[in-house]
């Protein structure tokens, strides 16, 4: 009886998997929730516009999970078409010499041609090698955005959300007597690491931010870095910042509880939290330092990029070029980053949510694009380092420490330096031959 | 037995404790899955149930959009209810047959493939995941119940449970069968399998709640979301990435969890005493 | 082994095929593997790779976080095991007295077997939600200033304790059994000798359980080690600082999510071998128990 079900089961599974004669694209991704939704909804309107060919995304879990999957999957030849890989696993694919088919040779040779202009600058070379070649193509680009509670800072007097950390200093006491922590923030490493060296235009590593070499060494041991630590442990003790841990949710939820009166999150977070905040809120750039290193400039496209695994048939890749034009083309990036936040990747989208008013309608939704599109520096287009993800485990555990008093800022960051540089030498040995 | 009145009030109190502190956590997630995701964030779990029991799990069950992906809670629980099932049968067939080769015969290779297996309890899947995750793909094996089973059963935890039975059977049961000219396979089937049938229900019970808890091997090996089960469920469900901005689905996740549970606890509270005997007889 | 078996035949190998088939391809091949693999440096991707003799297990060796991972998993696994049979013990002792409901006590503690980890482990971080966790509010109302977010001792206890509620129930099962297998002539005579049930359960009962809880030490030990991943994976996921990792969190973390390919398998490899001193320890035991 039992074996009967299961092989009905198996049969089901086979009838469904052959009953599509189109060529079929598998989407492995890491977009859940109502960003899920909108990833099945681009999938399925793009099935829908042509015959040939059907994508089918599946999501594998967080970033981590899903790049993990992708990893054991291509060892054993079974890989997906298409995987998104998130900013900090970028160089472990991309130095896998081999493992996936650029973007730019894919839509050259399979698609009607490639054009690097087409993306807006900050976006142009996140993800291509050292060369230029784009590698990945940017999907869900976001960047860090301060989101202020409006009805917080009126309590406490204050008319506009601090564009500096000058200013932050001076409006924390007003939030703090109006019974407010001053912000909290979701992901120190992305933030308060990679953001802040693009967003004062300092050197994050070595060797042109690792693109030109995997010899490189991290310069996050500096003093610019360090005294904006040492002013967050302040701040912390004050009672100006909260510290909810690593976890991104439950310093969100500090926000939304109305806790802490502005939130450093993601440019992506702006269509859940339009339905899920009970007060009003506005965003603003991500803050800097006036007078550390040459402050404004652009922040990194964080988020995560699409790569086309190789491998594959002609008749795959010919759709995973044609599924990637599609995902360019402005109206999809258009409902993409209306419905999610994530920017548009392609001037013209940007031009077309402009013409349609969008952002007359909501001028927050264009504050991230505005910040990457704010001028660049030598240090702004990126960085390029292997075991990234165990990089940023470190720093996710020392910022733990510094927070709870168990090690001086300091001696965080010389752990930080040494065990950075120490993977960042493994990483090398392994891919270097 | 003496027993005073004092002694006994106090066990009462503590026994009363102490399944209080089984039950609490169990009972305010039933509590807060009645609830909308809106009402638990602004004002924490609750103890009380709420309005929304058959909206929250009716959408779960049902309604694929619910849960992450394209899968309902429902299919979940039939991927789990085929693993529980699977595993179970599979490690209770499998390792009687083994037993009863090293325990009743007299072979060259009984030693060394005794090691083998033996060798399988110092290494927990675990540890060795990346590569066995190669050799089900190299098989062709992904995103099956087939992969998902066998390796799990690579584990010889049943054999010694059998190994230990088959040796406290009377010698004197072999000897008669052979008076009567009973050959290996009928002494088997004739004798010890029906000698075997709690032994046998017994592990049933703790196969099947061992095979429905797995975790970490089903959450990396199946990459097709109509293969998830429901414990891979919960933690899709809850770790929702927050970078969406949305208010966490907790009502979803602790409605996954209670009904992630439910089936193994029945198992266990209705066949309690040959899960009791089972449990403490195999593993002593 | 039985005094009385059957002769030489093939028909052993016939019984003993589908177990040694299934472990040759599903245990020894891979986990042969991840012994080739813990002497390579490879990319994740597997594309290239190259022999480099101990560097992997000497990097893992001189990681200062491994190291404090280590450290944490002995403490971790001595406390869930010491508690978890403490407790267990207490509640059995008093279940195996009860007349009137002992079997509905016995079913109200016994069912949490089947709760799998990461849902005790589900359950359990919700209670401790900084912003709707009762346990959370409730500690800092008494002013325990708790905070598992940041503080490493706080957090150790979180996941101490749910590890000890998941655990709990086999525990009691194990003593429960043991205690009514205990003859009544011992119990009788127990309570004529000394009135004191606190001096009647050190003298006499725990002795007499001693095999037991020895047996279940292991059982705990490996259960911390091992099955506790699923717990620490959806409450603390090694936070703060590092300091709740156990082991196989991160063999996970540093391998998987890390695609360190040669470094997982070294510390892969490291594991094996604690707990082959484990089983090796336990099984000496069960086989000497069996002559009882």
């Amino acid at each position: 009886m039992f074996r009967k079900t299961l092989m009905a089961a198996a049969a089901l599974f086979a009838m469904a998997n052959t009953a599509s004669a189109a060529t079929e694209i598998t989407w492995w991704h890491a977009m859940d929730g109502a960003l899920g939704d909108v990833v099945n909804h681009i999938a399925d309107d793009f099935n829908k516009s042509q015959s040939e060919y059907k994508v089918v995304p599946i999501n594998k879990g967080g970033y981590e999970d899903t790049m993990t999957a992708g990893i054991a999957a291509f060892r054993a030849k079974n890989q997906p078409n298409i995987i998104q890989i998130f900013d900090a696993g970028a160089a472990t694919i991309i130095n896998a010499k081999g493992a996936v088919y650029p973007v730019q040779d894919l839509l050259e040779k399979y698609g009607t041609g490639f054009d690097i202009n087409d993306y807006i600058p900050g976006v142009r070379y996140f993800y291509a090698d050292s060369k230029g070649k784009m590698i990945g193509m940017p999907f869900n680009s976001s960047t860090p955005l301060l989101y202020f509670n409006k009805d917080a800072l009126a309590k406490a007097g204050i008319q506009n959300p601090p564009k500096t950390w000058q200013e932050f200093e001076e409006m924390a006491p007003k939030l703090k007597a109006a019974g407010y922590e001053g912000f909290a923030e979701s992901h120190s490493p992305w933030i308060f690491f990679e953001n802040f060296m693009s967003r004062h235009n300092l050197q994050m590593a070595t060797a042109n931010n690792g693109y030109d070499s995997t010899d490189v060494k991290i310069l996050y041991n500096n003093d610019d870095l360090k005294n904006h630590w040492k002013k967050m442990k302040e701040w912390k003790d004050e009672g100006y910042f909260g510290y909810y841990g690593r976890a991104w949710g439950a310093n969100q939820d500090a926000f939304l509880h109305q806790k802490a009166a502005m939130w450093l999150g993601s440019s992506g977070s702006f269509g859940g939290l339009r339905k899920s905040a009970t007060f009003d809120f506005g965003t603003s750039t991500l803050p800097y330092w006036k007078g550390v290193g040459d402050a404004p400039k652009s922040t990194f496209i964080g988020g995560a990029s699409l790569f086309a695994f190789s491998g594959h048939s002609d008749e795959q890749n010919k759709g995973v070029a044609a599924f990637f034009e599609f995902l360019t083309k402005p109206e999809t990036q258009y409902y993409w980053h209306k419905e999610t936040g994530y920017v548009p990747v392609t001037t013209a989208a940007y031009e077309l949510a402009k013409k349609d008013g969008y952002y007359k309608e909501s001028p927050d939704a264009e504050v991230g694009i505005q910040q990457l599109s704010e001028e660049g520096g030598k240090w702004t287009k990126g960085y390029r380092l292997g075991f990234y993800v165990q990089i940023r485990e470190v720093i996710y555990n020392e910022v733990d420490k510094m927070m709870n008093g168990e090690e001086t800022v300091d001696q965080a960051f010389d752990v930080i330096e040494t065990e950075s540089n120490k993977l960042l030498v493994r990483f090398h040995d392994t891919y270097s031959n | 037995m003496y027993q005073s009145k004092w002694r006994s009030l106090t066990n009462h109190i503590i026994l009363i404790l102490g399944s209080l502190f089984m039950i609490m956590p169990v009972w305010i997630a039933f509590a807060s899955s009645t609830h909308t995701r809106e009402f638990l964030f602004q004002n924490g779990l609750q103890f009380m149930p709420g309005g929304h029991f058959f909206d929250n799990y009716g959408k779960i069950l049902f309604d694929q959009s619910a849960t992450k992906g394209r899968v309902t809670a429902l299919q979940m629980l039939f991927n789990s209810m085929v693993l529980g099932l699977g595993f179970a049968i599979g490690k209770v067939i499998i390792s009687m047959m083994a037993a009863y080769a090293i325990v009743y015969f007299r072979f060259r290779l009984a030693m060394p493939l005794f090691w083998v297996i033996f060798a399988t309890l110092l290494l927990p899947l675990e540890v060795r995941i990346v590569p066995s995750y190669e050799v089900v793909a190299k098989l062709g094996l992904l995103n099956s119940y087939t992969g998902l089973i066998l390796p799990l059963i690579a584990s010889a935890t049943g054999t010694f449970f059998f190994r230990q039975f088959y040796r406290s059977v009377p010698d004197e049961l072999l000897e008669a069968a052979r008076l009567d000219g009973a050959g290996p396979w009928r002494f088997f089937i004739d004798i010890l399998v029906p000698l075997s049938v709690t032994m046998i229900a017994a592990i049933f019970i703790i196969m099947f709640v061992v095979g429905w808890n797995q975790y970490l091997w089903p959450l990396l090996m199946t990459t097709d979301d109509q293969l998830y089960t429901i414990v891979i469920g919960i933690k899709q469900v809850y770790n929702s990435l927050y970078e969406g901005g949305q208010i966490p689905q907790f009502p979803k996740a602790f409605a996954l969890t209670i009904m992630a549970s439910i089936p193994p606890v029945l198992v266990v509270v209705i066949f309690q005493r040959m899960f009791i005997r089972g449990l403490v007889e195999t593993e002593k | 082994m039985k005094r009385v078996q059957f002769g030489h035949s093939p028909v052993p190998y016939l019984f003993v095929a589908p177990q040694i088939i299934i472990i040759a391809i599903f245990f020894l091949w891979p986990a042969a593997q991840a012994v080739h693999q813990s002497f390579l440096l490879e990319d994740a991707f597997g594309m290239s790779s190259q022999f480099v003799w101990f560097r992997n297990f000497n990097d893992v060796l001189s990681s200062p976080s491994w190291l404090k991972s280590a450290g944490f998993t002995v403490v971790f696994s001595s406390l869930v095991a010491v508690l978890s049979i403490a407790i267990s013990l207490f509640l059995a002792v008093r279940a195996d007295e009860v007349i009137r409901g002992a079997k509905v006590y016995k079913t109200l503690l016994m069912w949490g077997y089947a709760v799998a980890p990461p849902v005790a482990g589900l359950l359990g971080i919700m209670l401790f939600n900084p912003l709707m966790g009762d346990l959370y509010i409730l500690f800092n109302k008494m002013g325990l200033d708790f905070n598992h977010i940041q503080n490493g001792n706080d957090a150790t206890f979180v996941v101490v304790l749910i590890a000890v509620w998941k655990q709990v129930s086999v525990n009691f099962i194990f003593f429960l059994s043991g205690l009514q297998g205990i003859p009544k002539s011992v119990t009788e005579a127990a309570t004529l000798d000394c009135k004191s049930a606190g001096r009647r359960f050190w003298t006499i009962t725990f002795p007499l359980l001693a095999p037991t809880t020895f047996f279940l030490m292991v059982i705990n030990l490996t259960y911390a080690f091992f099955e506790t991943f699923g717990i620490i994976d959806v409450s603390t996921k090694g936070a703060p600082g590092g300091s709740t990792a156990t082991l196989v969190y991160k063999v996970y973390v540093d391998g998987f999510l890390g695609a360190d390919m040669g470094g997982s398998s070294a510390q892969s490899v490291l594991l094996m071998i604690m707990v082959s001193v484990l089983t090796v320890f336990q099984f000496r035991f069960i086989e000497r128990k069996i002559h009882y």
